[in-house]
Formats: C-alpha cells, sequence, structure tokens
C-alpha cells in the first residue's frame, strides 16, 4: 500500500485569478522582504476577493528556525484568518504550512507535525502555495523545512495534511526572477526529479511525473537563461517544478540531497547549488543499481544536450548553466573544509536522503564522494 | 536458526547489532531505550516484547518476554502484528513506509528518533541479517 497525494493545481497566465473565486474573508499572507519589495504581494492582493482584511507576514528569513516560524502566531491567532497563502520560495511556504497547523491545532506543538499524528486540519481555514520561484516544490509538498538553531542541521517536519489545498502557478510571478536563482531552484528541481525517479520509494505516478518535469526543465532552461521574460518558456519551468516536487513528494529525494544539505549547512550556500553540485557523482555511485531509469531519463534530453550517459549530460547541461559540478569553481575556504570535513560527512549520514537513495551507501563511501567533487 | 519471536532470536539479534559497524558509528551519540512490540495475528497467538537499551551505538542490555510485566518501560515502542514483523526482517516492509501506511506504530519523542534515520535503518538491516525461523 502506498500514496499519491497532491495539492489541486492552479497553473498558467492569470492564474492568480483563481484568488477571487476563493471563499475566504481574513487572510494572513505570509512572505518575505525581497518578495514584498518586488511588488509581487501587490499582485496578490489585487486578486483575493472583495472586502478581504489581509494580515501580511512579510519578514521570513531565509531558511528559518522555529522562532521566526512562530514570530507571529499571537498575531495570527488574534487576526483569526480562514486562508493562509504562503508565497514566495520554499522558506515562506513552509512557514504558512506550519503556521496553518499550529492556527488551526492551539493544543499541539510543533514537533507532533508528523505523517504518525492524526492533526485534523481544516476546521478554520484553508492553505494556499504561490510559489515565486521554479524549483522548491514545497507548494506541491507535505513537508516543512526547519533549521535548528544555533546548529547545521534541518528538521523535516511533514504531515499530509499541511499539503497546500491549491497550489497557484502564475508564470508572472517568476517572469523576474534573478538570474542566479532561476539557476539554483532550476537545478534543484532538476534534481528533485532525477532523485524522486530512481528512489527507493518511487512509484508509477512519482515516475511519470519525473519524467514529464526533466523534459519541461531541461528543454526551456536555457532559453530562460537567455531570454528570461520569455513567457511560455519560464511557464514550461515553472509547472516542470511543481511536477517535480509533486515526484519527489510522493518518492522522497536521495544522496544528492543528503550531500547538499550537509554542505550546504556548513558552507551557508544556496540549497539548489548545493544538490547540483553532488548530482553527477552521486548518478556515477548508483549507476549500477539505477542504469535503466537513468538511461531512460538521459533520452529526455534533446539531442544538442544529451551525452552518452546522464551523468554527463547533467554535468553539460549544469556547466552551461553556470551551475558548479566541482567545488574548485566555487571558491570555498580551504581550511574550513578540511577542518569540517568530520561534520560534512556526518551530517550527511543522518540525513533521511541515505534512507531512500537506491544504494546503500557507509561513511566511507560518502567521504569519497566528498572528495571526488572536492578534487582530491 | 533461531525462531522468532524467541529469546533465542534476542541473542542473536543484540549480537549482531553490536557487531554491525555501521549501526555502532550512526547511532554513537543516541541514548535511549526501545521495546519492539509484536502483537499476535492469525499466524501467532501471543503477544512478544524485546527491550533494548542503547547507548552510543551498542545494545548495553536486553530482555525478552512475552510477559509485559517482565519488560522496563522505556522511551518508545515500535509495535506491529507478528506477520509485518516477518515482513520486516524479510525486507519485504521498509520500516518508515510501514510507520505511513499503519502497518506498524512508533510511540516517543518524533524530533528524537527524526535525527537517528540512519541508525533506525541499520536496526532493522540487523534484523535481515539474523537466520530467521519463522512460525508458518
Amino acid at each position: 500500500m502506498w500514496f499519491f497525494r497532491s495539492p489541486h493545481i492552479v497553473f498558467g497566465e492569470d492564474s492568480l485569478s483563481f484568488l477571487n473565486t476563493f471563499d475566504a474573508g481574513r487572510i494572513v499572507i505570509v512572505t518575505d522582504k525581497n518578495i514584498l519589495g518586488a511588488g509581487l504581494i501587490d499582485k496578490v492582493k489585487k486578486n483575493l476577493p472583495e472586502n478581504a482584511e489581509t494580515f501580511v507576514i512579510s519578514d521570513i528569513l531565509p531558511e528559518p528556525d522555529y522562532d521566526n516560524m512562530l514570530l507571529h502566531l499571537d498575531d495570527v491567532k488574534k487576526f483569526a484568518p480562514d486562508l493562509f497563502i504562503g508565497v514566495g520560495g520554499g522558506s515562506s511556504m513552509d512557514t504558512a504550512k506550519i503556521l496553518f497547523a499550529l492556527y488551526e491545532r492551539q493544543d499541539i506543538h510543533i514537533y507532533d507535525i508528523t505523517p504518525l499524528v492524526k492533526l485534523n486540519l481544516r476546521k478554520k481555514s484553508h492553505l494556499i502555495a504561490i510559489p515565486t520561484t521554479s524549483g522548491t516544490g514545497s507548494e506541491c509538498s507535505w513537508a516543512a523545512v526547519v533549521s535548528e538553531k544555533d546548529e547545521h542541521r534541518k528538521n523535516e517536519l511533514a504531515s499530509p495534511e499541511i499539503l497546500p489545498d491549491y497550489a497557484i502557478l502564475d508564470p508572472e510571478m517568476v517572469l523576474s526572477l534573478p538570474r542566479e536563482q532561476t539557476i539554483n531552484t532550476s537545478v534543484d528541481a532538476m534534481t528533485h526529479a532525477i532523485e524522486a525517479y530512481v528512489a527507493r520509494w518511487a512509484n508509477p505516478y512519482s515516475d511519470a511525473l519525473a519524467e514529464k518535469a526533466l523534459e519541461l526543465i531541461s528543454n526551456n532552461i536555457l532559453n530562460v537563461l537567455n531570454n528570461p521574460r520569455n513567457f511560455d518558456s519560464r511557464n514550461s519551468v515553472h509547472i516542470g517544478a511543481s511536477m517535480a516536487g509533486m515526484s519527489f513528494s510522493n518518492s522522497q529525494i536521495g544522496l544528492a540531497h543528503a550531500l547538499g544539505h550537509s554542505f550546504g549547512a556548513v558552507f551557508k550556500i544556496a540549497h539548489g547549488k548545493t544538490v547540483g553540485l553532488f548530482l553527477p557523482e552521486v548518478i556515477r555511485y548508483n549507476y549500477k543499481s539505477s542504469k535503466s531509469k537513468y538511461d531512460r531519463l538521459n533520452n529526455l534530453f534533446s539531442d544538442d544536450i544529451r551525452k552518452p550517459s546522464l551523468d554527463l549530460t547533467i554535468e553539460y547541461l549544469f556547466k552551461k548553466m553556470g551551475q558548479p559540478v566541482q567545488m574548485n569553481t566555487m571558491n570555498i575556504n580551504e581550511a574550513y573544509y578540511n577542518e569540517n570535513f568530520d561534520l560534512l560527512v556526518e551530517l550527511a549520514e543522518n540525513s533521511t536522503g541515505i534512507i531512500t537513495n537506491p544504494e546503500d551507501i557507509n561513511r566511507e563511501g560518502i567521504e569519497t564522494i566528498f572528495k571526488k567533487v572536492h578534487g582530491d | 536458526m533461531a525462531n522468532f519471536p524467541s529469546s533465542e532470536w534476542a541473542d542473536e539479534y543484540v549480537k549482531a547489532l553490536n557487531g554491525n559497524s555501521e549501526y555502532k558509528d550512526a547511532g554513537k551519540t543516541w541514548e535511549g531505550d526501545i521495546t519492539f512490540v509484536v502483537q499476535p495475528d492469525d499466524r501467532y497467538s501471543k503477544k512478544w516484547y524485546l527491550y533494548l537499551d542503547l547507548y552510543h551505538g551498542e545494545c548495553r542490555s536486553y530482555r525478552a518476554s512475552d510477559n509485559e510485566s517482565d519488560i522496563k518501560k522505556s522511551e518508545f515502542r515500535y509495535t506491529g502484528p507478528y506477520s509485518n514483523w516477518v515482513k520486516l526482517i524479510n525486507k519485504e516492509i521498509d520500516p518508515i513506509q510501514g510507520l505511513m501506511t499503519g502497518k506498524f506504530k512508533l510511540e516517543g519523542p518524533m524530533m528524537k528518533i527524526m535525527r537517528y534515520t540512519k541508525a533506525a535503518k541499520e536496526m532493522v538491516n540487523t534484523a535481515s541479517l539474523v537466520k530467521t525461523e519463522f512460525e508458518v
């Protein structure tokens, strides 16, 4: 027995207008100061039902810890919303999920948000996610990533009940996404698709979404980087990224995420950049058990990008996009790397990506991959 | 070959766990006890408990019994019917998917155990290393 879970998806041009049809009068919007400054919250507000009252939380930090996420929980309770809207990247959407759960169930602790506890949410409100990047997949996932204060560690709180009711994929919200974030988030999305496709919990539903996601992103991302305001290409990458999110949310991620989470936590580097850094080497590590699936994915790339094997195709595409595949191109502090090598290995070893990676790996194996990507 | 569940199986399991270097490494900072609970079903008619006191990658002490009063109260309990334990030991059920689909229940502080997913996986892998005979 297994499940496939997904929010309702509203996508394409003018999809924000769906908000106007939603029966809600008191709306909490969760976002960050950059999204607010870019005018994207104004676009959302223009599409809300007439006379709806809003309470905007706009100080969500990148990779927030519990304190940052819960800073406004009391204000939210006083406001008594009937709808939460997370607008932004993973941090804002994940914070909206947590606030939604703890507003709905004021008697639970944040640690009760696990798949093993029935929460009975949606008695007072609903949850909508509107991504402003094309990559995290948070709008389609039932997990929320929370950093631990003063520690190089992230926790994944998960419950099917924090899956958004609706994900709104309006390409207008990503048209002005800066180049660096476009690269980081699309690399993250491609890594989601590839890891989901070979994960131990992969299933026909997650496979179908991973294939289409990779096709949409890989065939459009270079055009997006060359013509950032190309609506059709942005739309394809945006849809592809949410499909990749839906895929990994229903099958899990793997070793590239385990290594990338660790490296990103220690060096404070963007998530997409770090998971992509390890992806080609992880594909080589997994090739023995996943060759036929990797070969199938490799055939989805266009002729001008495809190389004889998936690891080489990914390396080629990533280099063309400006995504590093070796640490020596990233200007990392070598002394800091050497000092923290054991910590890097330990954090990777305890990441959930290890559990669902198709090949088992031990400490020595993790050390070897770090060393290869480091160029030792 | 040890029958599952039995004291002999518990002896073999703990011996294998303490000899598993992957578990030793993954659980090196873990401090806490857990009880495996086998519930009766149409293949096995009794309850069975295996209490494990786990400390820094080692099992310091253990107790197997079909009488709950013999078993210390532990921080965690991992519970499932006999037939699902057979599938788990034979690696036909993933332990985490088993929890999420209701085939097993886990009681105890979730955030603590979430930090030790590798150790949990190695505990299950170790069970599959024990040469086991099952009730028909």
